[in-house]
């Protein structure tokens, strides 16, 4: 096994299987949001690609995709308008390096894992820009800014809930907040307890984290940016084929990234009660991918169900509400870590 | 200048700097939100509007020079199509114009079919609105819930007119025979189908249902509360200055319902409240057509009651003259007041055929609503006063 | 259920007695009912002072349109005795009542070498929308409205569509089929309604 430590060949692999699984996990999301908002919406949703059950529908979309025209739109500015895509593409999938699937599962075990993700989700904004700009379309340009004022407003909630959960796990790696979850608190009988900090305080952390997440996301009910009713599709109106699918697929990578991250600093991660070494491995990503399943099922559920908020409503949420609160919450924790 | 200057100036100063212009956004013809071919030009400023100028006219077929070329049944076939959402109600106030026109008097099951017949259209139009309103604010479900419903309604105008949208049901003096033509002097009677009366019955139960449903996932929500409540608010004088009828007129709380205020058919038999609403914002026209569809039920099971048996349609000339003389009649349509003032010389086609139609005065008042608005604003008001391009263009 | 046009002979109903005392109240020229149509007819010059004045009691501004009176026919059917006909406009605008079932189209007649008339767009808001539509349907000219830009038509359209002379192009391709109500169904009898 001695050729699989090599560097290079660690980091295709890595590299590799991560890609997969991220590529794969995105056509299953974007399978569940049309299966299951159809069935919500008293419909059957995809039902022909595939057989009965329309699995084949994703593969069918980005097969469709990939053989459209290369086309741009003639005001646009071709250089900004072709690399916006993969802006927002890498800074979806760059997120992945460091969530742990396993106590030995990770791309690349940070000691500032939680910052790297902070700072790498919000290089999306500037794609989002760069593609609302380029399009030469007022309708994108209007999108575009309504996404700048957004996702910089909503920066600022993700950011200060993750810090709660710093100061509790006294750490910014990822897999270090994962083991600290995973402290026991006591015993009953011979069974050492430990509860995920969603349990130990961080439950408004939590419901401000996946608030402003959903907000990252350019989700229901945040889409303004996108807003189909009112601007098209904002910021992404002028794009067309594999330029799309970069997007499309980041925004549903970004929705799974997400997810995890907050699976992983809210409800435990990958650990799994009374497992040690190989079988952590084994059951860690399971575990992981369960928890976020059902994250990623309330965000859709979200979607499906509410009307989208105005852009100054947006804004008035995120400043006057989420930050001053996860402001209190802040000091609440550290108060709590200091003291006990 | 030192950047300490720069930090100190007032803010006053820096906003005065950065002067932009106002950018002009094209808004339709071809849009999500425009129901149907409405092309604004608005100047905006940032994101809010500072004027707009609606141009209309992608739809016009000119159907008052057309019915000016065809004879009275000819034009009975057309007028369905001007608002094509609530079908059967364009029909009845040409109808009735008629009517008035060659003295003639549609008998009693007449009346009470066309007044089943109107209160289904309306309650089919809301129900458009209730689909699609809530779609133009973001929330994609109540889409599927309300044009669900619909088609119950639609399968019932249908089995009796056999069209779902067109119904080209009412003839002067009374209805069609509903199962094909046929002289109406024929004893054997050809009247409406077997069990329909109970499947309406069973639908307005279903209307109950949904509206339930409805009060849940839409009306109750927060969100749409905060999109709608207090935006393009319009006052009671300035709607009756612009031509403003139906559910917006009576959400600017002057509750004025042509089926009270001047009854025609049967309306004067049966008994139902007209809801008024109090403030003229987005949210009272929404709950205006909200609580409209329970009233229509109302009507419907009444009428379902009170329903004489006899002839379909009373005795007319084959061929249909006018006498001269100029007669203007309206009715209660969905969206508003629809009127036909006719003018007859005498002869088998009119010398002029004005329609007055509802949408087209309802969106009179959209520049000045729209004045000073956000666009997710403009979306939902637009929305709220429901109109439909047919109408409006004619 | 239809009334008589001529009035004077007869004890007036509601309707008309209603009708006579508005068209005073208003100092108009004169009140027609016919078929429960209640018709005021108004002095061109006075058309303005009189509409507004109308407004205290029938608030809901309806419609405002126009009709050509002319022997010049393209298509359709003329007037019942096109000698006796006087070539005009008449601009029509209806005011109806909120607190009743009352209402009232008011008439004003224009001469077709002169068709202006003063314009009611900067008093009633609403009147702006019908005055264009009156404007480029007939070639009436509203003194007052400076929005008076083509509604309906584009922007290169020529000629007035609801004049009586303006001919319909489908009927000069192909022309009037002559007088059928309803073509005979094969091997059916003729019915009379269609």
């Amino acid at each position: 096994m001695e050729f699989f430590d090599g560097f290079w060949i660690q980091l295709v692999l890595k590299v590799a299987v991560g890609l997969l699984v991220i590529l794969t996990g995105a056509l299953v999301v974007i399978y569940a949001e049309v299966k299951i908002g159809g069935h919500m919406q008293t419909r059957i949703g995809p039902y022909y690609a595939g057989g009965r059950w329309g699995w084949a529908q994703p593969l069918a979309d980005a097969a469709k995709f990939l053989q459209k025209e290369d086309l741009a739109p003639d005001g646009a500015d071709r250089k900004v308008y072709g690399f916006a895509p993969y802006v927002v593409m890498m800074s979806a999938l760059a997120v992945f390096a460091v969530i742990p699937m396993g106590p030995d599962l990770v791309g690349a075990d940070l000691d500032v894992g939680v910052y790297f993700v902070l700072a790498i989700s919000s290089i999306s904004v500037l794609g989002v820009l760069m593609a609302g700009w380029s399009s030469g379309n007022k309708y994108s340009l209007i999108g575009g800014l309504r996404a700048a004022a957004q996702l910089i407003a909503y920066e600022l909630p993700l950011v200060l809930a993750v810090v709660a959960v710093v100061i509790q796990a006294s750490t910014m790696s990822l897999n270090g907040i994962v083991e600290a979850q995973n402290e026991t608190l006591f015993t009953i009988g011979s069974f050492d307890v430990a509860l995920p900090y969603i349990f130990r305080g961080q439950i408004v952390s939590f419901a401000i984290f996946m608030i402003a997440a959903v907000a990252e996301l350019s989700r229901i009910p945040f889409d303004m940016p996108i807003a189909e009713s009112e601007l098209t599709m904002g910021y992404l109106t002028e794009y067309s084929g594999i330029r799309f699918t970069m997007f499309f697929l980041g925004e549903y990578a970004s929705m799974i990234g997400l997810s995890a991250i907050a699976a992983t600093m809210f409800l435990g991660g990958y650990s799994v009660p009374g497992l040690e070494g190989v079988s952590a491995n084994l059951g860690g990503p399971i575990v992981l991918l369960l928890k976020v399943s059902v994250l990623v099922f309330v965000i859709l559920w979200i979607r499906w169900t509410w009307p989208r908020l105005r852009e100054d409503q947006l804004q008035h949420l995120a400043w006057r509400w989420l930050i001053p609160l996860a402001l209190v919450n802040i000091a609440v924790i550290a108060v709590f870590k200091v003291a006990f | 200048m030192t950047s300490l200057d720069m930090i100190h100036r007032s803010e006053a100063a820096v906003s005065v700097e950065l002067q932009t212009p106002d950018m002009t956004l094209n808004i339709g013809p071809q849009h999500p939100s425009t129901h149907g071919v409405l092309r604004l030009v608005a100047k905006v400023d940032g994101e809010r509007i500072q004027d707009v100028e609606p141009v209309i006219g992608y739809m016009h077929r000119g159907y008052e020079k057309l019915s000016e070329v065809r004879t009275y049944a000819q034009i009975t076939a057309l007028v369905n199509r001007i608002d094509w959402v609530s079908g059967f109600a364009n029909e009845v106030p040409f109808i009735i114009g008629l009517e008035k026109l060659m003295g003639v008097e549609a008998p009693e099951r007449a009346q009470w079919i066309r007044v089943i017949l109107s209160e289904l259209a309306r309650i089919s139009s809301h129900l458009v609105f209730m689909a699609s309103y809530p779609l133009e604010l973001g929330g994609t479900t109540p889409l599927m819930f309300a044009l669900r419903e619909r088609e119950y309604i639609l399968e019932l105008i249908e089995e009796v007119t056999g069209g779902r949208f067109h119904p080209n049901f009412n003839r002067v003096g009374g209805v069609k025979p509903a199962y094909g033509g046929g002289s109406t002097t024929k004893k054997q009677s050809m009247d409406l189908p077997q069990g329909f009366f109970q499947r309406t019955s069973d639908a307005m139960d279903r209307m109950d249902t949904i509206l339930d449903q409805l009060s849940e996932l839409a009306t109750g929500n927060e969100i749409i509360k905060m999109r709608t409540v207090d935006v393009g608010v319009i006052p009671g004088d300035k709607a009756l200055e612009y031509g403003l009828t139906g559910p917006n007129l009576r959400a600017s709380g002057v509750g004025y319902d042509l089926r009270k205020a001047d009854p025609y058919l049967t309306y004067d038999q049966v008994e139902f409240d007209v809801p008024v609403g109090r403030d003229g914002d987005c949210y009272d026209r929404y709950m205006m057509r909200f609580l409209e569809i329970r009233e229509s039920s109302k009507i419907v099971r009444q009428a379902i009651d009170k329903i004489p048996s006899g002839p379909l349609q009373a005795k007319v000339p084959r061929v249909l003259k006018a006498p001269a003389g100029q007669v203007y009649s309206r009715a209660e349509n969905p969206k508003g007041e629809f009127g036909y003032f006719i003018v007859s010389e005498g002869g088998k086609m009119p010398y002029r055929l004005k329609i007055r139609s509802t949408s087209f005065s309802n969106l009179t008042i959209l520049p000045w609503v729209l004045q000073g608005q956000l666009i997710p604003d403009l979306v939902a008001i637009m929305g709220s006063l429901d109109f439909v391009l047919g109408d409006v263009d004619r | 259920m239809s009334d008589a046009p001529d009035t004077t002979a007869v004890e007036p109903n509601p309707l008309e007695k209603w009708a006579i005392s508005l068209a005073d109240r208003l100092q108009a020229e004169g009140a027609i009912v016919e078929f429960d149509t209640v018709r005021i007819a108004v002095a061109r010059d006075q058309w303005v002072e009189t509409i507004i004045a109308a407004r205290e009691e029938l608030e809901l501004f309806s419609w405002l349109s126009a009709i050509d009176w002319s022997k010049d026919v393209a298509v359709g059917e003329g007037v019942a005795e096109p000698d006796e006909l006087v070539e005009r406009f008449e601009v029509l605008c209806r005011l109806s009542s909120v607190q009743s079932d009352a209402g009232a189209i008011f008439v004003t007649t224009l001469s077709k070498d002169d068709p202006s008339i003063g314009s009611l767009a900067p008093h009633i808001g609403g009147a702006e929308w019908h005055e264009r539509e009156a404007h480029e349907m007939f070639g009436i000219d509203f003194i007052g409205n400076t929005n008076l830009i083509p509604l309906y038509l584009p922007d290169d359209f020529e000629g007035n569509p609801l004049l009586k002379s303006y001919p319909l192009i489908s009927r000069e391709v192909k022309p009037w089929p002559g007088d059928v109500d309803v073509e005979a169904m094969p091997a059916k009898d003729e019915d009379g309604d269609a």
